[in-house]
């Protein structure tokens, strides 16, 4: 009996200790499907950021990357879920989509596995069960307000137009930006719905230059921002109105699909571009792009910087949460980031700070305007949005 | 009288009463209970993950059940079946959220919301047919999300959670998920269709097919097509309401993403790959998408771990779709009768094997 006892707990112990050699990494995201063009990219940073860690050994043990398609389905979102956190027990989990993201916040709840999204729908950190889910930057919701915000500096009771997605992605900050609208002086005249089908924008644009709006805020994704920006130009609209978009709407995507027509585009996010070398982030980026390969357009694009942090942070937080990885312990990790230990992996245009009650990451956002040359230039500092705590307080 | 009652070679019916009875022989009896037994140790043979994917088919399997009703069955071409799915969630959710109804109320008011909602899309099959139909039911879909994503009340199709199910103290959780759902879904999908099995014997089932060969035809004989299409719609669109309901309560929310235009078009691939007008095709279509899905999954992962392709061609993730679109397309040309065909094909031979004449 003692013998047989003494071989399980050996047996215990040598899988306990096989265990710690090894870690997984796990992304499930859309490589096809609807908004591929930017899930591609995503996936390639999240992949060759856990190579590159692996590499550079960052961590004790050996990281194994699984980068999984779920095309968007939220169906499939949920089974790379199960079968990663359930059966292989991952201890941080890498998602896409905002519906996939919304649908799995109870089950990231139940299980306590931290869970990066790739959407910056302010939803999966309201609460219920937000205790887990963690939004690497600033939410769209703060892109916008931000924006209003540039607006009532720029001209006080200015009426705005905002052009969303027929989609809770979407649909989302409106809310906000309404509360927000009010609160500026500022007037919104329109909320119109436009998804990745609008081929012919005239109809849309006549009826806000009708109302008179002059600033026209995107929540969307580029592919429907350029076609905007190309009807704008046609119809001589560039000019007297300004266009202005949230995170997925601009970048690099933008200008190559909507050429000289995104020149004045206003954006807010949180990376840095891959123009402004300066950075060590941007150098990282590069460097990891080169080493493995990738085409240029793929390093040029935002979202391969934005699968760069997301895996960052994961791996980060590992690293710190001590030497048996666990969600526990990754989750311990997570929320040591603030004050002295936050992160700042160089991405982003401020430090990842989280905590147990703070679940946005990089925080600061700046906004950026295009030049003829299709670059995104920065035309304010490093900044959080003072209207945004007021309309959406977090809790 | 057949020449025994546990086999069959020929037919040897010689009263209605004979021919309308379920089983044709004591074989058939004998086989669907042991299915069912096998089906219940299932989840005690299968890896966890593989039970999800069995889950999903069982409630893809209602729903083309439905849409068998009124395409295969009664020949009205149906492409919002997903957005009758997605009327039989939200009912669902609202039930279980709002009203607090427990589950097995909850599930069975959105299989009537779903049905009051197809008998009133079903109108439009009044006066049109074939592709003008198909529009019609298109039409229902595209409103449906839009209205969907305008309704507060519905979250704007954001996410509506699913209160956690309790039967018998046992509670739905993580660890037990997909077999504790198993349990549940299982004797709902054998009672639908055990009961489509039954309708389909009774005059209504019979004008339904009449219907559909040759409406006029139908109406000279005394059947009333038009209350005919309406009541196909009605039981359609019901099943599609169950199947919804289930849906939520198994993905633990509702995201109006899962009732789109692209699961229309899957719940109808799975109808003609199955087998339209069949009801061994309602199960077998749902079973050869997924397991196709998961199997192209899976081959594509490992191609693209071989690294052969350049990059930017993503030629490995786009298995899937393209294994999606083939087998529809390999199917109507070769097989139009789609699995279910095989399957008589099977039963067939092993009515006659070994040779016994």
């Amino acid at each position: 009996m003692n013998k047989l006892l003494a071989l399980t707990a050996l047996v215990t112990l040598s899988s306990f200790a096989t265990a710690q050699k090894n870690t997984t990494l796990v992304w499930s995201g859309a490589i096809t499907g609807p908004t591929s063009d930017a899930g591609s990219s995503y996936a390639a940073g999240v992949e060759d950021y856990c190579r590159y860690a692996n590499a550079q050994k960052m961590l004790s043990v050996t990281l194994t990357c699984v980068v999984r398609d779920d095309q968007y389905n939220n169906a499939n979102t949920q089974r790379n879920f199960e079968e990663f956190v359930g059966n292989q027990n991952v201890p941080v989990f890498l998602g896409y989509a905002t519906g996939g993201m919304l649908q799995i916040k109870g089950v990231v709840q139940e299980t306590k596995v931290p869970t990066l999204p790739a959407s910056y729908h302010i939803g999966i950190i309201d609460p219920p069960n937000n205790g887990y889910m963690f939004l690497p930057v600033s939410s769209y919701s703060e892109n916008i307000v931000a924006l209003l915000e540039w607006v009532a500096n720029k001209e006080r009771g200015a009426k705005v137009a905002l052009i969303v997605n027929p989609s809770p992605f979407g649909r989302d900050p409106v809310v906000d930006a309404r509360k927000a609208a009010e609160r500026l002086g500022l007037k919104i005249t329109d909320v119109q719905e436009v998804g990745g089908n609008n081929l012919d924008n005239t109809a849309l644009l006549k009826r806000l230059e009708a109302q008179g709006a002059k600033y026209i805020i995107n929540q969307n994704t580029a592919g429907p921002v350029a076609n905007i920006l190309k009807d704008a130009k046609r119809l001589g609209l560039l000019g007297k109105m300004q266009f202005m978009g949230a995170h997925y709407t601009g970048g690099e995507d933008l200008t190559k699909l909507a050429g000289d027509a995104a020149k004045d585009f206003v954006w807010a996010t949180s990376y840095y571009m891959y123009d402004e070398g300066d950075q060590p982030g941007i150098q990282l980026v590069k460097k990891i792009g080169a080493q493995f390969e990738r085409k240029a357009d793929t390093i040029r694009s935002v979202h391969y910087t934005s699968g760069m942090l997301a895996a960052s942070i994961a791996i980060e937080a590992m690293k710190r949460g001590g030497k048996t990885i666990t969600a526990a312990s990754v989750y311990k990790g997570l929320t040591s980031m603030n004050g002295s230990r936050a992160f700042n992996p160089g991405f982003t245009v401020g430090p990842v700070t989280f905590s147990a009650k703070d679940h946005v990451g990089a925080e600061n956002l700046r906004l950026l305007q295009a030049d003829a040359t299709g670059n995104f230039k920065a035309i304010t500092g490093a900044q959080r949005s003072k209207m945004f705590q007021l309309v959406h307080p977090l809790k | 009288m057949p020449a025994s009652r546990f086999t069959q070679t020929g037919n040897y019916r010689v009263r209605y009463q004979q021919d309308q009875t379920i089983f044709a022989t004591s074989a058939e009896q004998a086989s669907l209970i042991v299915g069912v037994l096998l089906l219940l140790a299932l989840p005690l043979l299968l890896p966890k993950t593989l039970l999800r994917d069995v889950n999903m088919i069982m409630i893809f399997a209602v729903a083309v059940l439905g849409l068998n009703v009124t395409t295969g069955y009664t020949g009205l071409i149906n492409i919002g079946q997903a957005a009758f799915m997605g009327v039989g969630a939200y009912a669902t959710a609202l039930a279980a959220t709002r009203l607090n109804l427990p589950f097995f109320l909850a599930i069975p008011l959105g299989g009537v919301a779903g049905a009051l909602v197809g008998t009133f899309v079903g109108l439009p099959s009044l006066r049109l047919k074939y592709l003008y139909l198909a529009v019609a039911t298109l039409a229902f879909q595209i409103i449906f999300e839009w209205l969907v994503g305008h309704l507060p009340v519905l979250a704007q199709g954001g996410a509506i959670s699913m209160p956690t199910v309790q039967v018998f103290g046992i509670r739905d959780s993580f660890l037990n998920h997909n077999r504790f759902w198993y349990y549940l879904i299982l004797p709902v999908l054998v009672g639908l269709g055990l009961l489509w099995r039954n309708v389909l014997r009774t005059r209504h089932g019979r004008s339904f097919i009449a219907v559909r060969d040759n409406d006029r035809a139908a109406a000279a004989m005394g059947i009333h097509p038009g209350r005919a299409k309406l009541t196909a719609f009605m039981i359609g669109s019901f099943y599609a309401g169950i199947a919804g309901g289930l849906f939520a309560y198994f993905q633990k929310a509702v995201v109006i993403e899962d009732y789109g235009l692209h699961t229309s078009v899957q719940l109808l691939a799975m109808a003609i790959v199955g087998g339209l007008g069949s009801l061994p095709g309602s199960f077998l279509g749902p079973l050869f998408i997924v397991a196709l899905d998961r199997f192209m999954g899976n081959a594509s992962e490992w191609l693209g771990a071989q690294n052969i392709f350049p990059q930017g061609v993503d030629a490995a993730t786009a298995l899937r779709p393209l294994a999606f679109g083939l087998s529809i397309v390999l199917f109507l040309m070769f097989e139009p009768r789609g699995l279910a065909n095989w399957w008589r094909l099977v039963r067939l031979y092993f009515k006659k094997w070994p040779y016994k004449f």
